[in-house]
């Protein structure tokens, strides 16, 4: 297992380098000039003040110079003549979002918190449902159960995220205000700048909790449910359809009969034989929901006004801020490489053929 | 008269698909008696599995179904058992192994903890025990290290060795009825001679019975002392081992001995096959199945099933309506 978790470990430093390349290659399809226009902040009058541009940035230096400095930054002379250095991902240095007028690393400091609270209280329950719902379909086939599990997860799979956030916008809020848009009421909002709330750990629903201010908990919850229940229904389904179908796949292999030849109780042959083997895709699908959830999910944060990363990157690509959107982006790929590392861990917790290879 | 421990009667098991209903077994009767070896012989999907599988309630319903029949161990129909009072059956005194060790052991569960199963419901002793009980059984299917390999999973072990330790498994709770549903098919063939020895070895020891399915006519002659010839869902032949091999009398049966390759021979003979596709199931045969392929076959074999009958020497049986010997009706 340790073994196993070092490979792994070594792989990551290759996959970053392989998400920045292709996130900064991305970039380099634009020309020289395209991209000087993202450090002009006037359209520029002439030619002159391009060339000044791109020569000051370096724009038509070869690409792997220009990556290395994206990396690393430059070293610059201060307006008190110290050398600083100016950029450097490597550093949380991801660039300045002109559109928010902040940094971008702190934009992710604090959405990121927000896009988090959304994701734990959406995965857990998801996870836990999803697949209870789905082996208890796979065990009961095509008894009722099996058929409302079948059919809702058809309908969950075909009905498009907006639609069924507008929809829950105006059943639930629209007509009796009794879930809420956005992430806090204003009374949460000026008690947190008062600064008499401790943030911990800066998600609201978890400090709200640790402050043992469950008013502020219920005003959290109020302005996630929606949410929470737009991004659930979809992956509930999904993870319902896949666990069924992984467990049925899984019934009839001849270990299980092997299980009940033993004379073990039907239960035990279920939970201790198949489930365990039937979660091996699950997980595998797992990792692509939970990066899909903390690398913000756009559509279901901008219905509901929610400030999470996803919102944020909406709101930078509705206004061609590129370096903000640079700069999520690698953000997500930092996520997906970690959330993979983690699934992969935890797929070879579960198979031994993996861990012992 | 030795003692009957487990005697089929009548059994019918069908299964639900989409394409229809597939008859699976027909109409099955057999008994087996205490230490005897049956040997089950048939071609690919006549029902051989279902067969054993639908003793033991273990045919998966759905989308299977028994449909009629009986079968007593020992004088209890465990068809009429309910869940619990089978469960006490399975694998303490009935137990299976299966064709393919690959696939028969779970992949994900240690073999130590795999074996000790049975051991700790059946016989109602610790973990402790159970370890120490699973070492003395691998040993004696001759897995050497026994001690270490236990926390090892399936994939680290060969086919063979994975072979072994479902038999060690099955007999571990010293059952009277083993069931090996061709247990050597999926292996090479000098690990087949081993694990045929192995069993006969521990037949010796244990002196359990054995239901030994295979397609392979030799192995038969060699492990049981009676043999049942399966075709599409019905036994159509049953007879003492010496009996059949010398003086086969169904068609089927001539045709499965005739596709054996002769060692003795000096020139290589092809091998003989059975024209024609074994039957399909989708309706329950009301003539002769082996009509449409039989050398033999008269009108009336069109017209009706021929049932299994007492024929020749003491023990033979068959379900023919012509005399193969003579080639005209009996
Ligand atoms: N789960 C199932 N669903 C549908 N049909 C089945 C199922 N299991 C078995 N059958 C059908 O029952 C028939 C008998 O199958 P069975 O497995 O008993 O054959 P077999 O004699 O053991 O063959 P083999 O030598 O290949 O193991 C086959 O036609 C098969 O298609
Ligand atoms: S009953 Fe007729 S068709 Fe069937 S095996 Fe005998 S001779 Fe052939
Ligand atoms: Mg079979």
């Amino acid at each position: 297992m340790t073994n196993y978790i070092i490979r792994r470990l070594l792989l990551v430093p290759v996959l970053l380098a392989g998400v920045t390349l292709i996130i900064f290659g991305m970039l380099q399809l634009l020309g020289p000039v395209e991209r000087s226009a993202l450090y002009v902040v006037d359209f520029p009058k002439n030619e002159k003040q391009i060339d000044a541009v791109i020569k000051r940035y370096g724009l038509d230096d070869p690409f792997f110079v220009q990556y290395w400095r994206w990396l690393v930054g430059v070293q610059r002379p201060d307006t008190q003549g110290n050398i600083v250095r100016d950029g450097g991902i490597l550093y949380g240095d991801f660039g300045y979002s002109r559109t928010a007028s902040q940094e971008v690393i702190d934009i992710i400091k604090n959405r990121f918190p927000n896009t988090l609270d959304l994701a734990l209280w959406t995965i857990f329950p998801m996870l836990s449902v999803g697949i209870w719902m789905g082996v208890k379909a796979a065990v009961n086939q095509n008894k009722f159960f099996d058929q409302a599990a079948r059919i809702y997860s058809i309908i969950g799979t075909s009905f498009p995220t907006f639609v069924f956030g507008l929809l829950l916008l105006m059943l639930l809020y629209a007509n009796n205000q009794w879930f809420l848009p956005g992430k806090m009421s204003d009374w949460v909002s000026i008690l947190i700048y008062s600064g008499e709330f401790k943030q911990y750990t800066h998600l609201l629903s978890i400090d709200a909790l640790l402050n043992l201010r469950l008013d502020i908990f219920w005003d959290a919850l109020r302005h996630m449910i929606m949410p929470i229940i737009t991004l659930s229904y979809i992956s509930w389904a999904t993870f319902v359809r896949v666990t069924r179908s992984s467990m049925l796949e899984t019934l009839r292999m001849d270990y299980v009969i092997t299980a009940r030849s033993k004379g073990l109780k039907e239960a035990d042959v279920i939970n201790k034989h198949a489930r365990p083997n039937a979660m091996l895709p699950v997980v595998t699908m797992m990792g692509g929901s939970i990066v899909g959830l903390l690398g913000g999910v756009v559509i279901t944060e901008t219905v509901f006004n929610y400030p999470g990363i996803g919102k944020a990157a909406a709101d930078a690509a509705a206004q061609l801020d590129v370096v903000t959107i640079l700069g999520l982006a690698i953000f997500t790929g930092l996520i997906l490489i970690i959330s993979n590392l983690v699934v992969d861990i935890l797929y070879a917790f579960i198979d031994p053929r993996v861990r012992l290879s | 008269m030795t003692n009957q421990l487990l005697n089929v009667r009548g059994l019918e098991t069908q299964f639900n698909t989409p394409e229809g209903i597939v008859h699976a077994v027909n109409g099955v009767s057999f008994s087996l008696d205490e230490g005897e070896t049956l040997g089950v012989v048939g071609e690919s999907g006549c029902g051989k599995s279902v067969t054993m599988l639908s003793c033991l309630k273990l045919v998966p319903m759905p989308p299977g179904k028994i449909v009629a029949g009986h079968a007593f161990f020992k004088g209890e129909d465990m068809l009429t058992m309910d869940n619990d009072e089978i469960r006490k059956v399975r694998g303490a005194q009935i137990s299976m192994i299966f064709q393919d060790p690959m696939t028969s052991l779970n992949p994900v569960m240690s073999i130590g903890k795999q074996m000790a199963e049975p051991l700790m419901l059946h016989l109602g002793i610790t973990k402790e025990q159970a370890r120490n009980r699973s070492i003395e059984l691998l040993e004696m299917v001759g897995i050497p290290q026994a001690a270490d390999r236990l926390k090892d999973y399936p994939h680290q072990y060969s086919g063979g060795m994975r072979q072994r330790v479902m038999i060690a498994m099955a007999l571990s709770c010293m059952p009277q009825i083993l069931i090996a549903d061709e247990p050597t098919t999926a292996l090479d063939v000098t690990i087949q001679a081993q694990i045929v020895d192995l069993v006969k070895r521990l037949r010796e020891e244990l002196g359990m019975a054995i239901i030994w399915i295979t397609h392979d006519l030799g192995v038969v002659a060699s492990i049981a002392n009676r043999v049942s010839v399966m075709y599409g869902g019905f036994i159509i032949e049953e007879a003492p081992v010496k009996d059949l091999y010398a003086e086969p009398l169904h068609p089927y049966t001539i045709g499965l001995l005739n596709s054996l390759p002769k060692i003795n021979r000096e020139e290589r003979q092809r091998l003989y096959s059975i024209n024609g596709m074994p039957p399909m199931l989708f309706k329950k045969p009301k003539v002769c199945p082996f009509a449409p392929r039989c050398e033999f076959v008269k009108d009336h074999c069109w017209q009706e099933n021929p049932v299994l009958e007492s024929y020749g020497r003491d023990g033979h049986r068959v379900a023919c309506w012509v005399d193969v010997t003579s080639g005209r009706e009996r």
